[in-house]
């Protein structure tokens, strides 16, 4: 099969797709662009908000002091994320003065009132007044603070020793562990959702750009005419093996320098990550993504490869497109949706799926551990699907390549397999 | 020797037969003609013998064997729908090209810059083919089917859509190639070409083999009792004349058909007789065109076909 023309064909389909502005700039800009989009949604989780103005009223005057003073020392006032202003009302008088802040509440002069009733000394109860009642991120932040000063006075009554005290005050910090059956119990933080979120995008850009590209470039070859050319040197076989093959080579090349930063991460310690970033993934992980990447490569820019063989033109062939696309991007929405729990049915069924263990698998794995002699079945699985697709979609390029006219059915397509070119 | 013998070609098209047991051989050193009009089963018995379509039946034998990937690295090919990469170099494409063939190295570089030089492009090898006019990229394309010195060469309606100018590059290329040994096989529905340049033709019609030969002797064979002629004045007074089976108009040349063998002089005196003036006289002389209309009959395609290759032989 890897004859010397096969490599003249991926010989130059490499240095058309490796030099072309497409493919650089969508492999500098993919990165870049997740990179701007965690970066994006760190900024708004972390500066939301500045100088909000909170009214905090307390029934018990005995609390105000107190508020005021662990407020007005904690990092919510130091970051200038919120200005308190703090004073002592019954109830009575607060609902007057709520009546006369309800413009500042409207016009958002004044962000919100909080007011600790005498009553949340028993059960903790407060009340939030503002334009929009359900604030998360004030809740969040003033949770902790409010807590430890009804449990301070709460208890102060009682004699409780200090760590009794400390240990009534604290809330429980979770931390992640992973656990595998390979490797030791890990402390892990997000990095490995992130990381898997990472591989399920990046497998699903570069399966459709190069797809896509493959395609372009068959509709090019058989709308221009240069394919009967060709195929005066060729078998339309060897044609279509060396452009694949090209094709794939190309997007394994794109993914390496996709994956280089993590790969550096991993194999050197001169790069530190904050804590909650950090991941584990073994190498692994990484030689399966690349290695079923490329067989999966082969099987997506095969069908697209087909395609192409299919349609005249890139009109005609984007609508027709729909079908292999649906194989892509199904299983990506699965791997995005099991994130919260990757031990889901669907998918462990999808993982060791035809078209859909591509795209599933690695993102799976990066999440929990897996044994490595399931990673064989699916990388077996894979093989099977492209030694299935092969014949098929190079029966239909075949007999496409030299048709030209009008759009041809599906049910016309299926009918080319019988055909004896 | 037969060199090259196609043998009980079928190929069917959605139950329509594109080519019905075609067979004929190409002699060793022969221009040769494959001739008829659009849509006849030229392209697709050229692809069969290419190995592009696999034949329903029959086989394309080369000097005895089969032919597979072997032939296919010895013919250069022209397809009638022609098309480069646009957006490869002038220098890629050539090396490209050549190396499918399995030609690379030195020796293909040298021949490739003499072939640029030769049709004046040799300053533009590394611009793009997209920015080269469409006469320059025929040429190119014409450099491309014969770079790796092929043995064969064969062209599908090599003159369709050429401008005059490559129209007679091309013609000088075939008789260059000629001269040098090669066998060259092209299709066309021009008939004043196929005259002009083959030795040998088989017509084909509605995918069948209609008539096979060395065009001299088909040409012996059908011209008895015809005559060619250019001429200034009014003919139509052979209407009707006793001698006269058929006249045949084809603007520039009108072909005569007589009664009997040997009443061509008797035709010249006549036309000297009513003051035509003879510019060219041949007797026992008859046109491609008129054997095929003579086979295939159906003169409205044909009379088509014959108004095109008036123009472009006019242009020629």
């Amino acid at each position: 099969m890897l004859n010397k023309r096969v490599l003249t064909v991926i010989k130059r389909e490499l240095r058309e797709k490796l030099i072309s502005k497409a493919f650089i700039v969508m492999t500098l800009l993919v990165p870049g662009l997740l990179f701007i989009m965690l970066g994006v949604n760190t900024l708004l989780m972390s500066s939301e908000q500045k100088n909000l103005n909170v009214d905090i009223v307390s029934e018990n005057e005995q609390l105000t002091p107190l508020i005021q003073n662990e407020l007005l020392t904690s990092e919510l006032v130091k970051d200038r994320k919120y200005i308190f202003s703090f004073s002592t009302m019954n109830k009575d008088e607060f609902k007057k003065f709520l009546d006369s802040q309800k413009q500042n509440l409207i016009n958002e002069k004044l962000g919100g009132i909080v007011y600790i009733p005498s009553s949340a000394m028993k059960d903790k109860k407060i009340d939030y007044y503002s334009k929009s009642s359900q604030n998360m991120s004030l809740f969040k932040d003033l949770d902790a603070h409010i807590n430890k000063i009804l449990i301070d006075a709460y208890f102060s009554n009682r004699t409780l020793s200090k760590e009794d005290l400390s240990f009534a005050r604290s809330s429980v910090d979770f931390t992640g562990y992973k656990v595998s059956k390979e490797g030791d119990i890990k402390e892990e933080g997000y990095g490995n959702l992130i990381l898997a979120y990472l591989l399920t995008f990046l497998l699903y850009f570069s399966m459709i750009m190069i797809g896509q590209m493959t395609m372009q470039s068959v509709i090019e070859e058989k709308s221009s005419k240069i394919v009967e050319v060709i195929l005066s040197s060729v078998s339309p076989t060897e044609l279509m093996t060396g452009k694949i093959l090209g094709a794939s080579i190309t997007g394994v090349i794109q993914m390496a320098i996709w994956l280089s930063p993590i790969i550096l991460l991993m194999s050197t310690t001169f790069f530190v990550l904050p804590k909650e970033f950090l991941f584990s993934i073994s190498s692994t992980v990484i030689i399966y993504t690349i290695i079923n990447f490329f067989i999966g490569l082969l099987t997506f820019i095969g069908l697209f490869a087909m395609l192409g063989a299919i349609f005249d033109n890139p009109q005609d062939a984007s609508s027709g497109t729909l079908p292999v696309m649906m194989l892509i991007i199904i299983p990506f929405f699965i791997a995005i949706s099991m994130m919260d729990n990757p031990n889901r049915p669907i998918a462990l069924i999808a993982s060791y799926f035809p078209f859909a263990s591509i795209i599933v698998m690695p993102a799976r794995l990066t999440l929990i551990g897996v044994p490595i002699w399931n990673l064989f079945i699916s990388t077996i699985i894979n093989i099977l699907t492209f030694v299935a697709i092969f014949p098929i979609a190079g029966k239909i390029y075949r007999v496409g390549i030299l048709r030209t006219g009008k759009k041809p059915k599906w049910s016309e397509v299926v009918k080319w397999l019988k055909y004896n070119y | 020797m037969n060199l090259l013998e196609v043998r009980n070609l079928v190929k069917t098209f959605d139950g329509l037969k594109a080519v019905d047991n075609v067979s004929f051989t190409v002699p060793e050193g022969s221009v040769f003609g494959l001739i008829g009009r659009n849509g006849a089963g030229k392209t697709t018995t050229i692809r069969m013998m290419m190995n592009i379509y696999l034949p329903d039946s029959g086989e394309v034998v080369l000097r005895g064997v089969k032919v597979g990937q072997e032939f296919k690295n010895k013919v250069g090919y022209l397809p009638e729908e022609r098309g480069l990469y646009k957006k490869m170099k002038v220098w890629e494409t050539l090396m490209y090209f050549a190396e499918l063939k399995g030609k690379a190295g030195k020796s293909i570089e040298q021949k490739a810059e003499e072939y640029l030089k030769r049709f004046e492009l040799y300053d533009r090898k590394l611009s793009k083919m997209e920015d080269l006019s469409k006469g320059n990229q025929q040429k190119l394309q014409f450099i491309t089917t014969i770079l790796h010195d092929p043995e064969f060469v064969i062209l599908d309606e090599p003159f369709s859509g050429l401008d005059p100018v490559n129209t007679n590059l091309l013609k000088d290329i075939i008789l260059e190639l000629k001269q040098q040994g090669k066998i060259i096989i092209f299709s066309t529905h021009l008939m004043d070409f196929a005259e002009k340049m083959c030795d040998h033709i088989v017509m084909i019609d509605h995918g069948k083999v209609i008539l096979e030969g060395s065009l001299s002797e088909i040409k012996s064979k059908y011209s008895q009792r015809n005559a060619s002629l250019t001429f200034d004045g009014d003919i139509s007074f052979l209407n009707g004349n006793p001698l006269i089976e058929k006249i045949e108009n084809f603007g520039n040349i009108t072909g005569i058909r007589l009664k009997e063998d040997n009443q061509t002089q008797q035709l010249l005196k006549l036309l000297v007789d009513n003051n035509i003036i003879i510019k060219k006289f041949d007797a026992n002389d008859i046109s491609l065109q008129e054997i095929f209309i003579e086979l295939a009959g159906n003169e409205d395609n044909i009379n088509g076909s014959s108004s095109v290759s008036k123009k472009e032989a006019g242009n020629a």
